[in-house]
């Protein structure tokens, strides 16, 4: 699969539990390989970028970490909105 | 206003490149230390060179201005090398000896307080209290500053029979770790917490929120979309608030702490052991907690007066008995000290052997 | 000029002996409005009895899940300058050793974008920077980075590793603890800045079982130097121990925990068979005695604080290691153990709690290594046990 669907795919992804659960990396690279069908390590990679670049961040709650899409503050803050 | 270029990955500097020359020079050649004072110790290499140490008290929470100080003594003294213990205390690194006993002179100029090496109390580990923390339930920098203001001559001078780790946790999540010291406060709640069920309804997982207790007091409420709890069954441990915040735990009426005793964490005569309880709670009492204070003191002195020599506060304890340690230190047994947690069939007394 | 608040209550906590927190909140309040008003609300919580802090949210910079911890106060109207009031983890040099120019360009960076406050240091054994707002973030890091300092390890990750002074300057250690506890905070470096883990996992590596870094109550992984040798004996040093008032029966004989030393007043005897390298004797007797032999680590597993469901003390999984450099095999032992507890841990479930649930042999046999009795203080009790096929053909129709 090509890494901009991937990471499309990865986004649509998290859209769907946004607000609903919070998901660890691992949940996100699991769900995303259970439905494209690559590795898991594909995932993670292309997660990885979608991170640096901000497109998606880490987050911390609720005694545990876990992956959101940014909010407008966070994209404005790291100067990407 | 332009950065410098941003590195990831990269780690801590190597620590080789902050090691004065004589430890580079001995780097795991060391033969054997002597204590010089209860501040002050000398370290001997096979080469024959040698390091001395200057260990001063440090709060921990230290403003820029206090680093520099320690900095220009550090230059003035050690050829600009200096160290912090696993205890948060300062260490003055001196490889000349001419210089030893003028820096001791300007320290004591300052007001900073040497000791904690051997059979002393050393610094105290500590976590951030109400300073910096939001499941904090009383303020740790506050009560070590009174405990160590009550016992500071056993820092700088009063030898005990071994040395006599001390700590304070703020909550049960112990940051610190605290539950292996020869005494330790832990701060605790003792209410059940308030639910706000709106909050609750969008801020929290109801599965995780329930996952979350130790004593499965809790279980979902799916009228009010939130959780419910079995009061009965709750410790107060805050792990569900850790969860979801909306479950509130703190009680500035119910708040206080616990005293613990007797652990360790070397292994030296015997294996290590955790603390257990001494007293169950006292209420917080800021600015000073002394009734606090003077049961930790009560702890110490009765350990000072009844223990071997070099024997921890647990290893005393475990030689003379709890039921005697109780006694002699005149502390009340109460259904607090009665272990019902998970571990508590470990802690009965399964022989008609004990003392009266 | 920063705002000036009355604080009664603390101003109690700068009298007395000991060195006073109130007084280095005050020296930054001085200068710096964060910190003038982090004095203020913790006035207040002296007062009420209670903190005021939420955390959460922000967590880093950008690509990082981790070294940032956010925190806010929950009265921002009245303490505006501590409405953001982040924690910055740095990670520190094995053994906590500065050059005072690496601490004073530290203090300048941190006086220009947070409170001037910090912790030397915090549990972990990070350098913590107590305060700065989240528009300030990119900056601290990049100021600190440029400058070959990275941040620690926070949330549901590897946390930043420690370790005691070791070869720096004690004759105890049996291990390069710096060494080791550098090259393990390199090999981890992408599971502490990104959490990924079930939970936090914490590594801290102890010289000897004096345990100065508190690795066996304080560590998912305590990695505790020790020796295979003999241990040597210079008698004449005995002789000047006892010279110098040391009662060598009482003090050391009966002391020991394998009962193997004796003392007929003029001489030291070690049945080294018998001895349980506690380090009594040699802690107390330094100059007379020291191991020798081969040197390497214990592998225990699983220590933590109460929460959630007990503190543990680490066990041993692994009595001898060899530990030299570049550590693969050690490397390779931590990453397995790692390996089968993010597999099936639950969140918030640390290693610990998760082989008491699962049970010893699920993860022996995941990191190849086998049942040994240096592993328990006792065996099973009780005569349920569970057989695999397996067991019947290896071990008991032989």
């Amino acid at each position: 699969m090509d890494k901009e669907e991937l990471k499309n795919k990865i986004y649509a992804f998290m859209e769907k539990y946004k607000g609903k659960k919070k998901l660890k990396e691992k949940d996100v690279c699991k769900g995303v390989a259970e439905e494209t069908g690559v590795t898991q390590d594909e995932v993670k990679k292309a997660l990885r970028e979608m991170i640096d670049a901000g497109r998606l961040m880490y987050s911390y709650g609720g005694g545990a970490s876990s992956v959101e899409i940014p909010s407008e503050e966070y994209l404005k803050e790291k100067g990407l909105a | 206003m332009s950065l410098p270029q941003r590195r990831t990955d990269i780690g801590p500097p190597k620590y080789d490149q902050f090691l004065p020359p004589v430890i580079k020079k001995n780097y795991g050649q060391w033969k054997y230390h002597e204590r010089l004072s209860p501040g002050s110790m000398v370290h001997v290499a096979e080469s024959g060179d040698k390091i001395w140490t200057v260990r001063v008290a440090s709060p921990r929470l230290l403003s820029t201005d206090t680093i520099r100080e320690f900095c220009d003594i550090a230059d003035k003294y050690c050829d600009g090398y200096l160290r912090f213990t696993s205890r948060n205390n300062v260490e003055f690194l001196v490889s000349d000896e001419s210089k030893l006993a003028p820096l001791q002179n300007e320290l004591k100029e300052r007001g900073m307080l040497m000791g904690g090496i051997g059979p002393h109390v050393s610094n105290v580990i500590h976590t951030q209290g109400w300073v910096h923390c939001h499941s904090a339930c009383t303020d740790a920098s506050g009560l070590v500053k009174c405990l160590m203001d009550e016992l500071a001559e056993y820092f700088t001078t009063k030898e005990l029979p071994n040395k006599v780790r001390l700590a304070v946790a703020c909550c049960v999540n112990m940051c610190g770790a605290v539950h292996c010291s020869d005494i330790a406060i832990v701060a605790l709640h003792t209410k059940v917490p308030v639910i706000d069920h709106d909050k609750v309804k969008n801020m929290c997982e109801i599965p995780t929120t329930v996952a979350s207790c130790p004593t499965s007091a809790i279980s979902p409420d799916p009228a009010k979309k939130s959780i419910k709890i079995k009061e009965e069954k709750c410790m107060y441990c805050g792990n569900c608030f850790t969860v979801c915040p909306p479950i509130e735990i703190h009680n500035p009426e119910g708040d206080g702490v616990a005293i613990v005793v007797g652990g360790k964490i070397g292994s030296l005569r015997s294996d290590p052991k955790f603390s257990k309880i001494a007293y169950p709670f006292f209420y917080n009492d800021p600015p000073r907690w002394p009734k606090v204070v003077a049961a930790v003191k009560n702890i110490l002195e009765v350990y000072a007066a009844n223990a071997k020599k070099h024997e921890r506060v647990g290893e005393w304890i475990d030689r003379i008995g709890w039921e005697r340690f109780f006694k002699l230190a005149n502390i009340p047994f109460t259904f607090q000290h009665i272990d019902d947690f998970t571990f508590a069939r470990e802690t009965f007394r399964t022989s008609a052997a004990f003392k009266w | 000029m920063p705002k000036k608040y009355e604080t009664p209550l603390l101003d109690e906590l700068e009298k007395g002996p000991y060195p006073s927190f109130v007084k280095e909140i005050k020296k930054a309040a001085a200068k710096n409005d964060m910190a003038a008003d982090e004095l203020g609300q913790l006035e207040k919580s002296y007062r009420t009895k209670r903190g005021y802090w939420k955390h959460g949210g922000i967590v880093g910079v950008l690509g990082y899940g981790g070294g940032v911890i956010g925190r806010y106060s929950s009265l921002p109207d009245e303490f505006p300058n501590v409405a953001h009031f982040h924690t910055v983890r740095i990670n520190q040099p094995s053994g906590w050793f500065y050059t005072t120019a690496a601490l004073r360009e530290m203090c300048d960076i941190w006086d220009k974008y947070g409170s001037g406050l910090t912790n030397m240091h915090g549990s972990t054994g990070d350098m913590i920077l107590l305060g700065t707002r989240t528009e300030n973030l990119e900056a601290v890091f990049a100021e600190f980075s440029s400058r070959g300092w990275d941040l620690g390890g926070s949330g549901s990750a590897m946390r930043t590793p420690s370790c005691c002074v070791g070869p720096a300057r004690c004759e105890w250690t049996n291990i390069n603890t710096l060494d080791i506890c550098y090259e393990m905070t390199q090999e981890f470096q992408d599971e502490l800045h990104r959490p990924a883990y079930p939970y936090k996992f914490k590594i801290k590596v102890a010289g000897c079982a004096v345990d100065c870094v508190a690795a066996i109550a304080r560590a998912d992984c305590s990695i505790i130097g020790t020796w295979r040798g003999p241990i040597l004996i210079d008698q004449d040093e005995v002789k000047n121990y006892a010279k110098k008032g040391m009662n060598i029966k009482a003090e050391i004989v009966d002391m020991c925990p394998g009962q193997c030393i004796s003392y007929d007043g003029n001489e030291l005897k070690i049945d080294n068979s018998e001895c349980k390298r506690c380090m009594h004797c040699i802690s107390k007797m330094t100059k007379a005695l020291k191991p020798s032999g081969e040197r390497g680590a214990t592998i225990l597993i699983g220590s933590k604080a109460p929460i959630v469901v007990g503190s543990l003390l680490s066990w041993v999984i692994v009595p001898f290691i060899k530990c030299e450099p570049p550590y693969d095999e050690l490397k390779q032992l931590i990453r397995k153990m790692i390996e089968w507890w993010d597999d099936n841990a639950k969140p918030r479930e640390r290693i610990g709690e998760l082989i008491e649930a699962k049970g010893m042999r699920s993860f022996l046999e995941h990191i190849g290594v086998d049942p040994q009795a240096a592993q328990v203080k006792f065996p099973r009790k009780d005569p349920f046990i569970f057989f695999k096929d397996e067991d019947f053909e290896k071990v008991y129709k032989k």
